[in-house]
């Protein structure tokens, strides 16, 4: 069975019927060795994606099972954009209203988390559809802020 | 010695002091917010009592009810850490009256030193070194001229009335000096209603150097060396070391910004631990900055080179016991360098990352401490520093430190939350570090120069195969699955159910 997985941009084919040699060692953590070297990796599953640590650097990645749904593009629909909380944190202001015009870049939303303020900003430009946040209120991880029509 | 020792804390911090008392066979009450009831220091604590909602104002900031849970838990003593409550005079005095001992230096040292004007007063008295400048706003150009010639170029120019940049100048040359007090003046003028400009002078580069003291109430007073606290993002320091990489090019300033704190600490009737943080440069001036009246983060790296243990030192002298250890008793053995890991992206402007930790996997072996405030499945709250864990090496000198922390950093892995482990490996790689040549400014230079993560397709094939299996082997099983994959929990139920 072949599945098509996402490594940070870059698309990967994985052959589940000839897997290099893994060895799940504890839950989570997985021993693979590979060319005669010995990796450690280790995977969590934070806001619908895999994070892959192996030897020091952080790989996102996008597995999901072919047979079970088609590729998912998150927060892409039909030339609308949805700008979403990439931590857990507290909504402090809100920048935009619906109907506003926001060039790419342009800051909507403003999260605390830990006594730090962010700037939640849109990639693209287009026009406001719709804020779904609200001041004083928690948006947890992957929360839909705004949405953008483009 | 005191029975039973209240911490006023949380985190990796009230961990070390619960540890230490367990050492010294005293009982200790843990407090904790919302957040914490499943911290790690309340599962290690002998005993527990809430004190209110997460955020710190309604609870670890509470006086009233630290006092009552000490009243009612009967501890005789009540250790702050640092942060929360730590600084305050005002909490320090309010022990006394509780009829509870206040693990820290008396209150009217912490009024005195707490003041930034009054300490630079009693350096200034003391013959401890300030940055040059003028302690009354310079009235006229004139005034700013000769001042300027005085201290030296380059120099600031800072608002009297303000801080955050607004009004601040930096002058390099007389010619500059009178469109710069111009603009400053205006600036400040605009931005606070005062004109009024201070002349200090620009050390260009400094490093950030700080003296470990520890008294007792007898008049013993010593100082356990120092530690370089360069390392810094957004004001707070991340890598902490001694020895100072500047002490192997001027070895006699351990001794000389030593008898300068001890002296400043001296004057204001100190006792128990403390730091005198100094700027210093590559030229062996060093001036005061400030005191921090309580017990440091980074104090594991002076443990490890001085093998004194300051808390159970602050435990002696608090409960009034001589400190038992005298100036000439102090050596300092190899290197040791600290790393604060952070729940925080080092790729984005080191930005807090919340959340659950999933996995974690603390380094051990020879030389290598953890201070942890954290465990696995314990999710980091929103509502305080994100700090999960301190990483010290120990070796025979400062490469082998190096190499040793890497090593630690190797073995060390956190999931479920973004850290800056990556970034302390980088750091420890890169020659400018390797060389020792710190300054405050090092980090925001080094995170320019940092090397990128090259994709590798070795790598990048494994991390597939690993989240492809993952996802199979832990997403729930289909209806028509081969049956060969259920559990053998599941197919020895199926057949019991046969029989």
């Amino acid at each position: 069975m072949k599945w098509h997985v996402m490594v940070d941009a870059r698309m990967v084919e994985v052959d589940l019927a000839a897997l290099p040699d893994i060895e799940e060692v504890e839950p989570g953590v997985y021993s693979a060795i590979a060319e005669g070297r010995s990796y450690l990796l280790r995977v969590a599953h934070v806001n619908n994606a895999h994070v892959v640590d192996v030897d020091g650097e952080r790989l996102i990645v996008d597995a999901s099972d072919p047979h079970r749904s088609a590729p998912r593009r998150r927060g892409v629909r039909e030339g609308r954009l949805d700008v979403t909380a990439a931590m857990p944190g507290k909504v402090i202001r809100v920048l935009v209203s619906e109907g506003d015009r926001v060039e790419a870049g342009q800051g909507v939303v403003v999260v605390e988390a830990m006594k730090m303020q962010n700037e939640v900003k849109t990639p693209r430009a287009g026009r406001v559809a719709s804020v779904r946040a609200v001041v004083g209120a928690t948006a947890a991880g992957g929360d839909i802020l705004v949405s953008i029509d483009q | 010695m005191f029975r039973k020792v209240l911490i006023a804390n949380r985190g990796e911090i009230a961990v070390r002091l619960i540890r230490a008392l367990r050492e010294l066979g005293i009982a200790s009450v843990a407090v904790y917010s919302d957040a914490d009831r499943k911290a790690l220091h309340v599962r290690l604590a002998d005993e527990a009592a809430h004190i209110g909602a997460s955020p710190s104002s309604e609870s670890y900031l509470r006086m009233d009810r630290i006092f009552e849970v000490a009243h009612t838990h009967g501890a005789d003593a009540i250790h702050p850490g640092y942060g929360f409550l730590s600084e305050n005079a005002e909490f320090a005095a309010a022990c006394a009256d509780h009829g509870v001992t206040f693990i820290g230096p008396p209150a009217r040292a912490i009024r005195r030193l707490g003041s930034k004007t009054e300490a630079r007063r009693l350096a200034k008295q003391n013959g401890v070194p300030v940055v040059p400048g003028t302690e009354e706003p310079a009235a006229r150009l004139d005034d700013a001229r000769r001042v300027a010639r005085e201290i030296g170029y380059p120099v600031m120019l800072k608002a009297a009335a303000g801080g955050g940049g607004k009004g601040m100048r930096r002058v390099d040359t007389e010619a500059e000096l009178e469109s710069a007090v111009r603009d400053a003046s205006s600036e400040a003028l605009r931005a606070f209603g005062s004109d009024e400009i201070y002349i200090e002078k620009l050390i260009v580069n400094p490093r950030h150097i700080e003296i470990q003291l520890i008294g007792d109430v007898h008049g013993n007073l010593i100082h356990l060396g120092e530690r370089e606290c360069s390392m810094q993002r957004r004001h707070q320091k991340v890598l902490e070391e001694c020895p100072s990489p500047l002490m192997r090019t001027r070895p006699e300033l351990r001794d000389r910004m030593g008898e300068a704190a001890v002296k400043l600490a001296r004057a204001a009737g100190y006792a128990n631990a403390g730091t005198a943080e100094f700027l210093a440069d590559d030229a062996g001036n060093f001036y005061f900055l400030e005191m921090n009246t309580r017990l440091q983060v980074e104090h594991p790296v002076t443990e490890l080179v001085t093998g004194v243990d300051l808390v159970h030192l602050q435990l002696r002298a608090a409960a009034g016991e001589p400190l038992g250890l005298r100036q000439t008793d102090i050596r300092w053995q190899g290197a040791a360098i600290e790393c604060r890991i952070y729940a925080e992206d080092p790729d984005h402007g080191f930005f807090p990352s919340p959340g659950r930790i999933l996995h974690l996997t603390e380094p051990a072996g020879p030389g290598v401490r953890v201070d942890s405030g954290v465990y696995p499945g314990w999710e980091v709250p929103l509502d305080y520093d994100p700090m999960l864990a301190k990483l010290t090496a120990h070796a025979a000198d400062r490469p082998a430190a190096i190499a040793r922390l890497l090593r630690a950093l190797h073995e060390c892995a956190v999931t479920g939350v973004t850290t800056n482990l990556s970034f302390f490996r980088d750091l420890l790689r890169d020659p400018e570090f390797a060389e020792g040549r710190l300054h405050t400014g090092f980090v925001a230079e080094f995170v320019e120069r940092r090397p990128r993560y090259a994709p590798d397709t070795l790598l990048d094939r494994l991390a597939a195969a690993v989240a492809a299996v993952h996802t199979r082997d832990t997403e729930p099983e289909r209806p028509a699955a081969d049956p060969l994959r259920y559990s053998r929990w599941a197919r020895e139920g199926r057949r019991s159910m046969l029989r």
